[in-house]
């Protein structure tokens, strides 16, 4: 993984919650942030996206992510890559 | 006998009718053509029935009694001045003209008797005694009109002589690369002049002198080159002798026979009568019975074609191991071996999802379809994406989620009932040229025009035709500027009520009433942001609002940017707003760029959908196409062309089958997509030229261009148009053909005789191609999907009794400023777009004379900034982002505003998206190229890039040229 992929992923999560769900409270706006991911993004990029929320990737502290998109990685499905 | 005639139904486009259906005029007008009068007259004994309006020349052609004629052609309106056509008509005194004689019920008409014949022969007599008689030797011999009526007229001597002032010595203007304009041969029938005015819209020509010493001119009396021609060729097309006639007859000769097909340039999609001798282009004429451009063409269409024969045309598979390996010529098995097994490596080490394909807006529908297919059929997975990512991905986005249907609501017919145009960041002049004659043909029958774009488009101020309202906004706030013309809407009372009402969700207007309604999305709150005068907003919201026919066009200066799937659902909300949907005259059109953008679209090219615009995850619709394709189809959706690239660099993603793109010049952030593409293990293009992304691949597969083809291209009115094989492919496979035999040596079969078989499957799987067949499409000429049981005839005008999703729905459209800011040290904004002569990537058309209007890419400089940094026109100046550098030639202009800046990305070294951003569409990831924050300064030699960019470009260029041939 290259910073410069996880990058985009951050600025696109972030972009979707500014967008996507204005004037919504957040449970709903993550709601709508999340069935976007899941529609639109591939299997490996919704991995990387929650991998990075849960700290998995860099430390929890410099998480760049809006809470709108912070909340939505909760409900983004994962499913394993294919063999 | 009564004849009742269907001019609808049973034209012959071959023949001249001599005056234009009063059809047009009447839908012009409003009026319903069924409802028309209807008048019968008695012509050489036979009762004819034609509309009320129409000509006695129409009307006797259309019962096939052919009056000769010169200054008359079914083209333009007619004029009266050749005198050739005249008639006898019973109780009226003299003999007049048939062209510019309207039938009158119960007229008693002769066309022919002893003085009829002796006047014709008369002028004849005079026009020959000015004419050189080398009509064996001359160009248009075997298709000159003047030619054809002497014989007709029967003209045996001419007894004036040739001495005496003439104008035989007149001197040929040969400035125009495609055709040449003899005045020696001029008849001075004002066809030509006709032409430019009513087809064309663009008044270059003028009839100069009276009598005998009246002439037809260019410009001010300059040459073509010079003048505002823009080279559309309606005037050689309408002259009716040698004296405008393309060089390509000049230099072979007349055709012998002809095919029609589509245009393979812009989203317009012209029909063409591509005319052949033997399998070699004389030349192509647009087909007059084409219903996207009846008859009109631009320069593209009709005269560039010579790239399909250009010597830089590679024509030999080629493999290679690594970029610096010379290329190996090899046969098209042993390519696709070598292909197959590369991906089934990289499959096998990196697993399934590490491969994927990019289908091409250029190709075929058939063509497009067969990618998609093969990526998730033998690749097995949905990593398929297409250009239109990089141009209409939010059109597909943002009218899909208000309207419930990807695609444009009209058909291009449409403009003629239209009283209000906002045309909407697109330049139609330039990028969609026959539209924009149709437009500007509207616009000088009454219609009003609103344009937003921050650039002074030609349409701003043209002969005769003006926006009243021009909104210079600033890049990258066209959401702002839709809402505040939405808040004046709704705060004056405008809206359509009713509409709303009986169509769209109301709890969803209801919601984004109140939103819209805040007084932040007020002009005056929103004049800071657009730059734009609150009045001007207010004016513009008024003048769509209260027309009977409020249309929407437009282009990629609305989706290429952060909010451009925003802005596509606030251009939707407008037109619900204003129940401007549903009929014609109105609606919400996007222009696309490239011809089959609509068409790569349907066919399922996205990660996310399968052919129709259908989700991946719907098991139903999942289940239809495994059990046709007889494979597991994944659930998941794939990456997109930015996703891809990202995991070709984080080395996650390591084959790719491109198909007919260039994603190394048209895609944004090159460096970015040259790193990517350096990534690769395998990558597999196949094009006509070894463009600039095949300069990274390792498996070169030759294209074959649309002469060389069967198969159909999808226009922007979701008109499906048939391309026609004229030529064997050069490479001995059509582009299809090159996808089954790669998906077969994947070990998934493909096995098909011919294109039509492909679309037989599509219109198996896809509900809206449900009728579509080649045996309908050769009949007809085209269809305009949905084509369905319920529209077994296609479908003009969507949305007409309701939405496709059911209700109209209001999506709220927040005002979100791009991340690309200017600021101190980049305090300019560039954006880019297209010109006239070039198309996209400029492959095909820098490989013709088109060059001549255009050899390089050129930076649009206000004076303003100009000034402050020393530039002036010609200078190189460097454009710098936080993405990169590049070096252009200024070209100072008020065209743009202070401020701004503009280029194209016509030419590879120019490197103009070397300097755009990894900024995209937050929906679609659409990428933002029509606004990057830059500084600019001069400098005196180009860029780093440029250098490199050359050496590389120079060193696979050598590869290519010492491509070892098979033993
Ligand atoms: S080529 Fe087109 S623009 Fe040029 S003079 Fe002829 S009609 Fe006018
Ligand atoms: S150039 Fe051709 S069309 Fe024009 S006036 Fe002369 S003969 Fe007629
Ligand atoms: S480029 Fe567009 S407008 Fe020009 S001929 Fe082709 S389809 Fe028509
Ligand atoms: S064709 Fe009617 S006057 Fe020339």
């Amino acid at each position: 993984m290259s910073t410069r992929e996880l990058d985009h992923l951050i600025k696109m999560i972030n972009q979707i919650a500014d967008n996507i769900a204005i004037g919504e409270d957040e449970e709903i706006a993550a709601s709508k942030v999340s069935d976007h991911l899941n529609r639109f993004w591939a299997r490996s990029m919704r991995a990387m996206i929650v991998a990075y929320a849960n700290g998995e990737i860099v430390a929890q502290e410099s998480n760049r992510l809006n809470p709108i998109a912070q909340r939505a990685t909760a409900q983004i499905q994962i499913t394993a890559a294919q063999p | 006998m009564l004849k009742y005639f269907d001019p609808q139904r049973d034209i012959d486009h071959g023949k001249d009718y001599g005056t234009p259906p009063v059809i047009t005029v009447a839908a012009a007008r409003g009026i319903d053509q069924q409802s028309r009068e209807l008048v019968t007259v008695n012509i050489d004994g036979q009762e004819i029935t034609v509309p009320a309006g129409t000509s006695i020349l129409r009307a006797a052609a259309l019962a096939d009694i052919n009056i000769p004629k010169l200054c008359a052609t079914d083209s333009v309106e007619p004029f009266g001045s050749c005198r050739v056509c005249l008639v006898e008509i019973e109780g009226r005194k003299g003999f007049p003209a048939s062209c510019t004689t309207p039938v009158e019920a119960g007229l008693v008409i002769r066309t022919q008797n002893e003085d009829i014949a002796r006047l014709r022969k008369n002028v004849l007599e005079l026009y020959i005694s000015d004419h050189p008689l080398d009509c064996l030797t001359c160009p248009a011999n075997g298709d000159c009109e003047l030619q054809d009526v002497a014989g007709e007229v029967g003209l045996r001597e001419v007894r004036y002589g040739f001495e005496g002032s003439s104008h035989l010595s007149a001197v040929k203007d040969t400035s125009n690369p495609y055709f040449d304009f003899d005045p020696a041969k001029c008849i001075v029938c004002s066809r030509c002049v006709r032409a430019c005015a009513e087809v064309q819209g663009t008044f270059a020509l003028t009839i100069e002198g009276r009598g005998f010493d009246s002439k037809v001119v260019a410009g001010q009396a300059q040459d073509f080159m010079s003048s505002d021609c823009v080279s559309c060729g309606a005037c050689v097309q309408a002259c009716p002798t040698a004296t405008l006639i393309e060089n390509t007859i000049i230099d072979e000769g007349q055709p012998e026979h002809r095919v029609v097909t589509t245009c393979a340039y812009c989203g317009v999609g012209c029909a063409f009568e591509a005319e052949l001798k033997g399998d070699q282009i004389v030349r192509m004429s647009p087909h007059k019975g084409g219903e996207a451009n009846r008859g009109h063409s631009c320069v593209k269409g009709r005269f560039a074609f010579g790239y399909a024969t250009h010597s830089d045309r590679v024509t030999k598979p080629m493999i290679r191991q690594s970029r610096s390996d010379p290329w190996q010529q090899v046969s098209w098995d042993e390519a696709i071996e070598f292909a197959a097994d590369k991906i089934r490596s990289i499959q096998e080490t990196y697993g399934k999802d590490s491969v994927g394909g990019i289908t091409s807006s250029r190709c075929t529908n058939e063509e497009t379809y067969l990618v998609q297919k093969l990526v998730r059929a033998a690749f097995g997975n949905n990593n398929v994406d297409t250009c239109a990512r990089v141009c209409h991905s939010p059109t597909g986005y943002g009218l899909k989620t208000t309207l419930g249907e990807s695609a444009g609501t009209q058909s291009f017919d449409s403009i003629e009932k239209a009283d209000v145009v906002m045309v909407i960041g697109a330049n139609p002049t330039d990028a969609h040229p026959v539209f924009a004659s149709r437009l500007k043909k509207r616009l000088r029958q009454g219609a009003k025009l609103i344009i937003a774009d921050p650039r002074g488009i030609d349409l701003v101020k043209g002969p005769h035709v003006a926006a009243q309202a021009h909104l210079k906004l600033l890049p990258g706030t066209n959401v702002a500027l839709v809402n505040a013309m939405a808040h004046v809407i709704l705060a004056e009372g405008l809206h359509a009520s009713g509409f709303i009402e009986a169509r769209c969700e109301m709890p969803a207007f209801e919601a984004w009433k109140s939103f819209i309604s805040e007084p932040r999305n007020s002009p005056e709150a929103m004049a800071e942001v657009t730059g734009i005068p609150a009045i001007q907003i207010r004016d513009a919201a008024r003048m769509y609002a209260t027309a009977n026919n409020g249309a929407i066009y437009y282009g990629l200066g609305v989706t290429e940017h952060s909010q451009g799937s925003t802005m596509v659902m606030g251009i939707a909300n407008l037109a619900m707003l204003t129940g401007n949907l549903g009929r014609e005259g109105v609606g919400v059109n996007p222009l696309r760029g490239q011809n089959n953008v609509q068409g790569a679209c349907d066919m399922g090219s996205f990660p996310h959908e399968l052919p129709g615009y259908r989700h991946v995850s719907d098991d139903g619709v999942r289940k239809k196409f495994e059990a046709h394709w007889g494979v597991a189809i994944d659930a998941e959706p794939g990456l997109r062309i930015p996703n891809m690239l990202d995991a070709a660099v984080s080395g996650t993603f390591k084959g790719l089958y491109c198909q007919g793109e260039d994603i190394a010049q048209s895609d944004p952030d090159t460096r970015h997509v040259e790193a990517a593409l350096g990534n690769l293990e395998c990558l597999i293009v196949q094009d006509i030229f070894l463009n600039e992304t095949a300069k990274y691949a390792h498996v070169f597969l030759p294209g074959a261009s649309f002469l060389e083809k069967d198969g159909t291209f999808t226009n922007a009115e979701r008109r499906v148009s048939p391309v026609r094989k004229v030529m064997a492919p050069l490479s001995g496979k059509a582009d299809w053909e090159g996808t089954a035999a790669l998906s077969n040596a994947l070990g998934y079969e493909m096995n098909y005789n011919h294109p039509s078989e492909i679309m037989d499957e599509i219109a198996a799987l896809t509900p809206t191609f449900s009728g579509i067949t080649y045996q309908r499409l050769a009949a007809e000429g085209s269809i305009q999907w949905p084509c369905t049981k319920e529209q077994p005839n296609g479908t003009p005008t969507m949305h007409v009794d309701s939405f496709v999703r059911g209700k109209g729905y209001f999506a709220v459209t927040e005002y979100v400023a791009t991340d690309e800011k200017v600021n101190k040290r980049f305090p300019f904004l560039l954006t880019t777009g297209r010109i006239l002569s070039q198309y996209n990537v400029g492959a095909q058309t820098r490989r013709t004379a088109n060059t001549d209007w255009h050899d390089r890419d050129l930076l649009e400089v206000h004076p303003h900034d100009a000034e402050d940094r020393g530039i002036v026109d010609g200078d190189l100046v460097q454009v710098k982002s936080r993405a990169g550098d590049t070096v252009l030639t200024a070209r100072v202009t008020a065209r743009v505003q202070p401020g701004v800046l503009y280029t194209t990305f016509h030419h590879p070294d120019s490197g103009a998206n070397v300097v755009t951003t990894d900024n995209s569409d937050w929906a679609t990831n659409c990428p933002e190229y029509k606004v990057t924050a830059v500084q600019i300064s001069k400098v005196i030699d180009t860029s780093d890039w440029q250098r490199s960019h050359r050496q590389f470009s120079d060193t696979q260029l050598g590869l290519l040229k010492n491509a070892v041939e098979p033993v």
